[in-house]
């Protein structure tokens, strides 16, 4: 009940403020055809369709890099990679941040760090989740940021939690990706690329069990790809 | 092959907040990527029938080990044949200040699950070599998961006469032998959002020192 408030909580904020908090995926959006496109040809019969084209990620996430400055007011930001999904949008958008930086009149001082999250099985959410790596959390005096794809939000409040320990000055969540599903916790980022339906997606860094995070644009997996690479 | 200066920095967009701390530019980014582009050609053709597992070493490396592996996914895409390639990470602290330490720590990958992949092919990517004992330490490290090959693509190799002769499989650059920030490479943390490759003033080496 709670993640169908949640729901229609989102499309009415949507219907009279469009698009201003994430690029809104409709359930009935199929994707596109592989053949408009150019993939790998390992992953030819792998894939359904190219759900979001790489090129559609690189200008969504500019925009958020110039939303995440905005957001950050003058402050050294030390911003947090969750390996080993969020590397590509961690890496992107960093970029983005860094070109603001060096072409306006003022900019911030960006330290970077790594860490990992263990707690996916084939395509379904353990529940149960590890941290692994990153210095000394104790360092963290400035803002803090994290870089991910939230499924059920439960990965993001257990690091949330753990996090509020070394007591940083302010956090925030950039996440490509939520999920609309019923399995949601009511978690929701900071900032958000695209909302999209509840689909196993792959590509962009994503994985199907480590495979796929070698596709730049984010697809939906096939049957064939599912039994191909089931661990 | 570089062996010149660099170039002065108001020929390039520099952040603001490092403008003060750098002396010169010394490899552009635009020129970074192109050289890449062609290692990554250089790389599909040796490994090109083979899955690679692709071995980022944090924290340094992680630019070029993206910037690479983008390259290789557009060959990929736009080749007759192509490879699949998992990836994976791991942590060398080998730095203080500007000078390697006698210590290397490899942090936290559980090197282990790389077995479960067949034929293991692994590719390093390194941001720079220098003395070549992290290198040489990670090697040996790494033959407890009998990889059928391994090959170590670094960015940048110094010359000096601390290296006792270790040479990486794939070159990016190779530099005369000073302390370069940027494009990931820091100086105590700093200026790994610097998008070129620069050297760094005197002063502002105090400034960062720990």
């Amino acid at each position: 009940m709670w993640s169908r408030l949640l729901e229609q909580g989102l499309y009415f904020s949507f219907g009279r403020i469009p698009s201003l908090r994430s690029l809104h995926i409709g359930d009935d959006e199929q994707g596109y055809d592989l053949d408009l496109f150019c993939i790998p040809k390992h992953y030819a019969d792998d894939l359904e369709k190219v759900y979001i084209p790489h090129g559609l990620i690189m200008d969504r996430t500019e925009r958020l890099a110039r939303e995440i400055m905005k957001g950050m007011g003058g402050h050294h930001i030390v911003a947090l990679c969750v390996l080993k999904g969020g590397y590509k949008f961690f890496a992107d958008l960093l970029d983005y941040i860094k070109a603001l930086n060096r072409n306006s009149d003022k900019s911030i001082p960006m330290t970077v760090d790594f860490i990992r999250l263990k707690s996916y099985c084939n395509d379904q959410s353990t529940g149960d989740i590890k941290v692994i790596g990153g210095d000394d959390l104790s360092t963290l005096t400035g803002k803090v940021w994290f870089i991910d794809i939230i499924d059920t939000g439960k990965t993001m409040k257990t690091l949330l939690s753990l996090l509020k320990q070394y007591n940083p000055k302010m956090v925030k969540v950039a996440s490509l990706l939520v999920k609309r599903t019923p399995r949601s916790v009511g978690y929701r980022p900071d900032f958000v690329g695209f909302e999209v339906p509840d689909k196993f997606v792959v590509g962009y860094a994503l994985d199907y069990n480590e495979y796929f995070r070698d596709l730049n644009h984010i697809c939906v997996i096939s049957e064939t790809g599912k039994q191909k690479y089931k661990a | 092959l570089i062996s010149h200066i660099g170039y002065n920095k108001n020929l390039f967009c520099i952040p603001k907040h490092y403008e003060e701390d750098l002396e010169r530019v010394f490899i552009p980014h635009g020129l970074i990527l192109d050289r890449t582009e062609r290692l990554a050609r250089d790389i599909m053709q040796d490994m090109g029938s083979h899955h690679i597992v692709a071995l980022c070493v944090l924290k340094g490396g992680y630019k070029f080990f993206a910037d690479l592996l983008d390259h290789i996914k557009a060959l990929n895409q736009n080749g007759d044949k192509s490879v699949p390639i998992t990836v994976d990470f791991i942590r060398i602290k080998s730095y203080c200040n500007d000078s390697p330490t006698e210590k290397i720590s490899i942090v936290g990958e559980e090197l282990c699950t790389l077995n479960g992949k067949g034929n293991l092919f692994l590719s390093l990517f390194q941001d720079i070599i220098e003395t070549g004992r992290t290198m040489k330490a990670l090697l040996s490290k790494l033959k407890d998961n009998e990889p059928k090959m391994v090959k170590v693509v670094s960015l940048l190799v110094k010359r000096t006469h601390r290296n006792p002769g270790y040479r990486p499989d794939y070159i990016g650059f190779e530099i005369p032998d000073k302390f370069v920030v940027g494009y990931a490479l820091d100086y105590n943390e700093y200026f790994r959002d610097l998008n070129h490759i620069c050297i760094l003033k005197e002063k502002a080496k105090e400034k960062y020192k720990i």
